[in-house]
């Protein structure tokens, strides 16, 4: 019997005002189109309640860009789920977020990409820095909980300090410090953002000491590449969370489009139980029966579930290995190669503006 | 690099003696909404007498806490000028001293002398943290205790505060209920000035600086977390706004939140159901005491929960006004 999914992760639309260079859509996010309608998403909230799903995180792309945000949040509020929206900030302005707390949303993840404007900016690939502040004092003045949201690397890492503190000013009542992990965009420019050992451990100093104090909770998620033990994607493939693609395909987590040979059911054809319940790809590695060696007898696999699937296709090109991330993993050196290299001077890839 | 350079060369005196108030300046408690909503006269009645009944079991941890201090050092000056300490606080014979004074200042808010002594209304997060405050000492060496205490070199600032707001804004207080304050205005920079001095003498290594600092930053966050277990007994919680709770298939309840679920049990479901707004939080206990006559842990579990709750973003805390 497949678990209990307790998070839907409603991808509304790759869409999106900013460009990323480490964005976790798939390189060809213009093919995957927004199938779904709006009576469409709203199904599938009703669907995902029924399922036991408690909270919904409607994210993107940016979920903003699409007009029936309003609707879609409506209906998973009347679902009894808790509504969180992951934002960049734009195209969402003060009034709509208004509008939208007033059907039912409960909170709000903000992305922020440098504590300084021009650097964000730069980033995004657009002007937005200021707006995601507006957004972000919107949030508070509404009474709403704010998260900020920074993927962090070599170009900001330096600034951790300034983010926290921004996000103290801002009234946060989180803030995640979240190192880039290597999947879509982040891949293709790997090389352009992994840190140094030493830029880390400065700024892993700074966390720990920000992190005593009261207030503002900081979650630090641990860089790829640098640690010995993998992380324990998504909680377990097809366990806890559940993503639902704007094409309509219902997936163990963000990047598993990328798996060949999987097969998954989409929401336009299939209810959404038995698009998590049944479909071989969202079977293929769930629980602790396809793991190979030195997962299988691990005492930690049910801690970390084999580490990420699509990191290990991506480094190994076999999905079934133990994630590389592992020191255990016999595919561990390619880690340490990636790593080791000498980086400076690659150039930034900004994800692409438009369809193609 | 030579050793006298770089991130590993010690602080002269002036700059640890800086880096240690920078630390009382950020997180000392005269910045919790506690202590600042005292000082402006924004506290109740009830508030007031169940902080001075909480910090009441704190004044009795700190000869404990001095005692285990004495026996750390081989060195009699040091023990000859920490042990007054100890006599400050238990005073030289019965009826004197700063316990003495805090039972006078808790007669003078309206408390019971029996009451207090016996610690009725200690809640359980303040009693974790004074007796944090005893572990830490008791798990840290001399220089790491000593530096712990210097919450002193902000005290005596917060007294001068403290009795300023008592006198404008609590005049219900009793005459004499001050005398603690006042002993205190004289006896913390004394005391801190020579923990401070030992501090800057014996703290020689960036390493054993860095212990001290820690060691610090520790006892400030004590201080914060003892008056964050007050703060919830003495405010009204309530479901915070954004919280979804939604009822189980199994008969339990979930409370969501942006980053969390917290699943709530039958007695859970009870409390929570007090939290309306309208009792504070030793009423919630209260009211649940009453409702289980003869079971011990009751009032304990309600500011467990209310803490638990209240640390995930489940509940808030509304203040309650001064009559």
């Amino acid at each position: 019997m497949a678990p209990r999914p307790y998070n839907l992760i409603a991808e509304l639309s790759y869409r999106c005002p900013l460009r990323c260079p480490y964005c976790s859509n798939p390189l060809d996010w213009a093919e995957t189109r927004d199938s779904l309608d709006t009576d469409a998403w709203c199904r599938v909230m009703r669907e995902a309640s029924a399922l036991g799903v408690l909270h919904v995180g409607l994210t993107g792309g940016e979920p903003s860009v699409r007009s029936d945000l309003e609707d879609i949040v409506a209906a998973a509020a009347g679902a009894q789920l808790f509504t969180h929206l992951v934002t960049a900030g734009l195209p969402l302005d003060e009034d709509r977020l208004e509008a939208l707390a007033r059907v039912g949303l409960r909170s709000v993840q903000l992305s922020i990409q440098d504590a300084l404007p021009e650097a964000s900016d730069h980033i995004a690939g657009t002007t937005s820095f200021e707006r995601k502040l507006a957004i972000a004092r919107k949030t508070r003045a509404l009474g709403l909980p704010l998260v900020v949201n920074v993927v962090l690397h070599r170009h900001n890492l330096g600034r951790v300090r300034e983010l926290i503190a921004l996000a103290r000013e801002l009234d946060a009542e989180r803030i995640e410090l979240a190192n880039t992990q290597y999947h879509g965009w982040a891949l293709l420019n790997r090389d352009a953002l992994l840190p140094s050992r030493e830029q880390l451990a400065a700024a892993s100093a700074i966390v720990q000491e920000e992190q005593s104090r009261p207030g503002l909770e900081i979650l630090w998620v641990l860089p790829d590449y640098f640690g010995d033990r993998p992380k324990p994607c998504m909680g377990g493939w097809g366990n806890k969370n559940i993503v639902v693609a704007p094409d309509g395909l219902v997936l163990p987590c963000q990047a598993a489009r990328s798996l060949p040979g999987l097969e998954f059911y989409d929401v336009s054809s299939h209810g959404l139980e038995a698009c998590w319940a049944d479909a071989p790809g969202m079977n293929a590695y769930r629980g602790e029966d396809w793991m190979p060696e030195p997962c299988r007898s691990c005492d930690r696999r049910g801690q970390d579930f084999g580490g990420c699937r699509c990191q290990a296709f991506a480094l190994t090109g076999d999905a079934t290995r133990t994630d590389p991330a592992c020191a255990l993993s016999p595919d561990h050196d390619v880690i340490a190669k990636l790593r080791d290299g000498d980086h400076s001077g690659v150039p930034l890839r900004h994800r692409s503006a438009t369809r193609n | 690099m030579s050793p006298a350079s770089g991130v590993n060369a010690p602080l002269s005196p002036d700059a640890l003696s800086a880096a240690l108030r920078a630390i009382g300046e950020e997180r000392y408690h005269h910045r919790h909404p506690f202590n600042e909503r005292m000082h402006e006269g924004l506290l109740s009645r009830r508030a007031l007498q169940t902080w001075v009944a909480n910090r009441y079991y704190y004044q009795t941890r700190i000869p404990i806490k001095d005692g285990m201090i004495l026996t750390k050092s081989p060195d009699a000056s040091f023990r000859r000028e920490w042990v007054q300490r100890i006599h400050d606080h238990d005073g030289q014979r019965e009826g004197e001293g700063g316990l003495e004074l805090w039972l006078r200042l808790a007669e003078a808010v309206g408390l019971e002398r029996s009451e207090v002594e016996a610690f009725e209304l200690v809640v359980p997060g303040a009693r974790r943290a004074c007796d944090e405050y005893v572990a830490f000492v008791g798990g840290h060496d001399l220089l790491e205790s000593v530096a712990a205490s210097l919450t002193e070199l902000f005290a005596g600032f917060i007294m001068h505060t403290r009795i300023a707001a008592f006198e404008k804004h609590y005049a219900w207080v009793k005459p004499g209920g001050l005398d603690y304050f006042q002993s205190r205005t004289v006896q913390a920079p004394k005391d801190s000035k020579y923990g401070l001095e030992y501090v800057l003498e014996h703290a020689r290594s960036r390493e054993d600086q860095q212990r001290c600092l820690a060691a610090l930053r520790k006892k400030c966050d004590i201080l914060w977390s003892f008056l964050d277990a007050v703060d919830r007994a003495t405010a009204r919680p309530v479901l915070a706004s954004h919280a979804l709770v939604r009822d189980e298939p199994d008969g339990s309840r979930v409370v969501v939140l942006s980053e969390r679920a917290v699943r709530i049990g039958g007695s859970g479901n009870e409390i929570l159901e007090l939290c309306d707004g309208t009792r504070t939080g030793m009423d919630v206990a209260g009211a649940r005491v009453a409702a289980h006559p003869g079971e011990g842990s009751v009032a304990d579990e309600v500011h467990d929960f209310l803490e638990e709750m209240g640390k995930a973003g489940a509940l808030r805390f509304e203040p309650e006004a001064p009559e």
